[in-house]
């Protein structure tokens, strides 16, 4: 009905429309830094036209509550990413730590393995010296001192590895609290989205949710399920439920064979979370895939050095006489496995090192011929020594450039989403001000007409003589 | 069209990238080394590692052949004595032979012949660095001891067959020694101390049996040329390790510059990259300070 107090109650709805408004503007400028914090715009619903008679009256807005400008699609991409660029980031920071054991032999910095390259041609080099003066106490003792630096650098290596493995696997331990933590928030705040708004976007419920999934994603791989209600599931990207609405499951630890595993309830899923994502797989991947590469390859160098080399001196004459029983010049590895840490020199009398021929006279040199020899025999896995060393460094070299590459892609890809995100989703300070500016304008003009609603209700009031009312 | 209201952070972003490039490219301008670390050059690490080898072992040839120069070249100077005392065993036996003699001038030639051989025993005991050159691989002990218990006398070789080896870089085995009983008491009439022996023993009581003497001086003149033949492997010896450190010297030399050339940092690339770098980084401090204030607000009124 078209009557003046009908116009007032439309222009006070619009007032308190505007009103409405305004705050959702300083709500969206008092977060404007807010970490996932998405922007919401007012929505205006137009009031149900009232008809009576016939004729149609309008019925005024309404503000119905603010809507969070969000992609979801573009936040599950995000995350996706987000999981790559982190496993890649971490595996990358424990290579870089790995690759710096082994710089190349010209290189600036030092490394307490020192080079085990050059140790290598040193030693069978030694023996070269050897063949030239088989009986001189100073060539002797310098074999010794070879021996005792390959020795030495390999065993050295051995052990920096190991501790890097432990180290990793202590920071790989460190992750279940905190995604534990993740999970039970993100299956709590599932159950009050699904009480306070299982059919549209839950606004600042929501941005906490998918701040909690990003804080996961860079933590563990993680795939998200949307579920009835506005849900939103949580499993590993191998299946493992982690969590659902108000129910999450713990993922638990566990040490075998003196590494800690991972557990969802009673499966092991340690090899599939290493290959997931997020900074979990990045550092199981270094943990048990490259760093026992690389010392692998160091057990079987050590390994067929240390065994040739002690077969071959119990194989000749050595100075005090011992003929197929000078000795061992290193430990006898038992296998392979475990022999580079266990690598050391246990000859300490240089007279024990049998240069001579197995019968000869002291002064032949056939046995020092034979070990100087063994530098140029195929005796590790089919390479001379130098050769799987050479080998050795360049595959590892080329593991870390491909997983910066990888990394650097990925990180560009995150920084390119995010941007879009942000784009969509962030608070832009120019659009709060015009929006604000609309309103405060709009909110104006509503007061303007209440003021000659006003003016026109007291003219009714007084019905056109001098009145008492103004 | 929207925009990312928080572009300025990620040009920080660039901002740390830029400073990482610097700080890299100064490391290698100030260790002169181009890699630095496995990844930034895979191959090149592998390759550095087996050049670095080679040249070790170059090196280490080199130094060890300069040892095993000194002793061949004592043998052979040894060996060179030897062959000038048998030349003057020879014209002592020549001159006893022809009859024109007294019986204490032949005594007198048998007791000079005796000298000549203790001289040559002395030669044939030669050592180098406190090991004896002629002892094969009994290298400890003087090879040589004659004995006068019987007439001739006997000189007995205590050493044995060891022959060593001095194995190049590229395979190459040179001959270091020839053992003793090879040159000085080898079988028949080409052995030295038996012909000097059986010398002495003729000269001895003065009176020359002509037929027996001038057959032992005529062994000794077959031994002579035998050690002479003998001195010839020495001899060979030492040329073919010239050649081989001279070859080797050389190589070393060009895989030092083929080293160097692979790790080492190219300072004027370096240089340029890292005042391009710099120069981005002034630009993006600018275009940061420049925008990061200021939004529609501050124009309202």
């Amino acid at each position: 009905m078209g009557t003046i107090s009908s116009a007032f109650s439309l222009i006070s709805q619009a007032l308190d429309a505007d009103q409405s408004g305004l705050s959702i503007v300083a709500n969206n400028v008092a977060n404007a830094s807010t970490t996932g914090y998405t922007e919401e715009k007012p929505n205006w619903q137009e009031n149900q036209p009232i008809e009576v008679n016939g004729v149609s009256y309008g019925a005024g807005v309404t503000e119905t509550g603010p809507t969070s400008v969000r992609d979801k699609v573009l936040e599950e991409r995000l995350n996706q990413q987000q999981q790559l660029a982190s496993a890649s980031g971490s595996r990358l920071t424990a290579l870089d730590t790995l690759q710096a054991l082994f710089t190349p032999a010209s290189g600036s910095s030092s490394s307490t393995a020192g080079n085990i390259g050059t140790d290598i041609t040193s030693f069978f080099s030694s023996f070269s010296s050897l063949e030239a003066n088989p009986t001189n106490n100073a060539d002797r003792q310098a074999v010794l001192s070879a021996a005792k630096t390959l020795a030495g650098d390999v065993s050295n290596a051995a052990a920096s590895l190991n501790s890097q493995k432990s180290a990793l696997d202590q920071e790989a331990a460190a992750v279940p609290s905190q995604v534990n933590a993740l999970t039970s928030s993100i299956a709590q705040l599932n159950l009050e989205i699904l009480s306070q708004s299982p059919n549209t976007d839950a606004g600042t419920l929501e941005d906490q949710r998918q701040q909690d999934i990003s804080q996961l994603s860079q933590l563990i791989g993680v795939n998200q399920v949307t579920t009835t209600n506005n849900g939103i599931s949580i499993t590993t990207t191998s299946g493992q439920l982690l969590a659902s609405t108000g129910e999450s499951v713990p993922l638990t630890t566990g040490t075998v064979d003196g590494v800690t595993h991972f557990f969802v309830g009673t499966t092991d899923v340690t090899s599939q979370l290493a290959t997931g994502g997020g900074s979990l797989g990045g550092y199981l991947t270094a943990r048990d895939q490259d760093i026992p590469s690389v010392l692998g390859s160091l057990d079987q160098l050590a390994y067929s050095v240390s065994t040739q080399v002690n077969k071959l001196n119990n194989a000749g004459t050595d100075l005090a006489g011992d003929n197929s029983n000078a000795g061992n010049i290193f430990s006898e590895p038992t296998q392979v496995a475990g022999s580079a840490a266990a690598m050391s020199v246990v000859m300490t009398d240089p007279d024990h090192i049998a240069a001579a021929g197995s019968g000869k006279g002291t002064g032949d040199n056939t046995n020092a011929t034979a070990m100087a020899t063994l530098a140029s025999q195929t005796i590790v896995s089919g390479l001379t020594p130098i050769n799987y060393y050479s080998n050795l460094v360049t595959t590892l070299g080329s593991t870390v450039s491909s997983v910066q590459t990888e990394n650097t892609a990925q990180t560009a890809s995150v920084t390119q989403l995010q941007t879009q995100n942000s784009a969509l989703s962030g608070v832009n300070l120019n659009d709060e001000a015009s929006a604000m500016t609309t309103l405060e304008r709009s909110y104006q003009a509503a007061s303007q007409v209440f003021t000659m609603l006003n003016t026109i209700m007291a003219s009714a009031l007084n019905l056109g003589e001098q009145a008492t009312v103004a | 069209m929207r925009v990312d209201p928080f572009y300025v952070t990620n040009l920080v972003g660039s901002l740390d990238q830029t400073q990482l490039t610097e700080q890299q490219l100064t490391a290698e301008l100030s260790s002169g080394v181009r890699v630095n670390s496995l990844s930034q050059d895979p191959l090149a690490s592998g390759e550095n590692v087996l050049l670095l080898n080679q040249i070790e072992q170059d090196d280490s040839f080199t130094q060890s052949s300069s040892q095993v120069q000194g002793q061949l070249q004592v043998a052979d100077t040894a060996l060179g004595s030897v062959v000038s005392q048998l030349t003057s065993a020879i014209s002592l036996a020549t001159s006893a032979n022809n009859g024109t003699m007294n019986a204490s001038d032949v005594k007198s030639i048998s007791s000079r012949i005796s000298g000549i051989l203790g001289e040559v025993e002395t030669l044939a005991n030669s050592s180098y660095q406190g090991q004896y050159i002629f002892a094969g691989g009994k290298s400890s002990a003087a090879p040589f001891a004659t004995s006068t218990s019987t007439s001739p006398a006997v000189t007995t070789y205590s050493g044995d067959e060891g022959v060593n080896y001095l194995t190049t870089p590229n395979g190459q085995s040179i001959q270091l020694n020839v053992p003793g009983d090879q040159i000085f008491t080898a079988s028949g009439s080409n052995s030295v101390f038996g012909a000097l022996n059986n010398l002495v023993a003729d000269y001895a009581s003065g009176t020359v049996n002509t037929a027996q003497a001038v057959s032992d001086t005529t062994a000794l003149s077959t031994a002579l040329n035998y050690v002479s033949q003998k001195r010839v492997t020495i001899d060979n010896s030492i040329t073919q390790l010239t050649a081989a450190s001279d070859a080797v010297s050389s190589e070393q030399t060009q895989l030092t510059a083929a080293q160097t050339n692979l790790m080492q940092a190219d300072v004027a690339q370096v240089s340029t990259h890292l005042s391009l770098a710099e120069t981005q980084q002034t630009a993006l401090e600018d275009v940061i300070s420049q925008l990061g204030s200021g939004s529609l607000f501050d124009k309202l009124p």
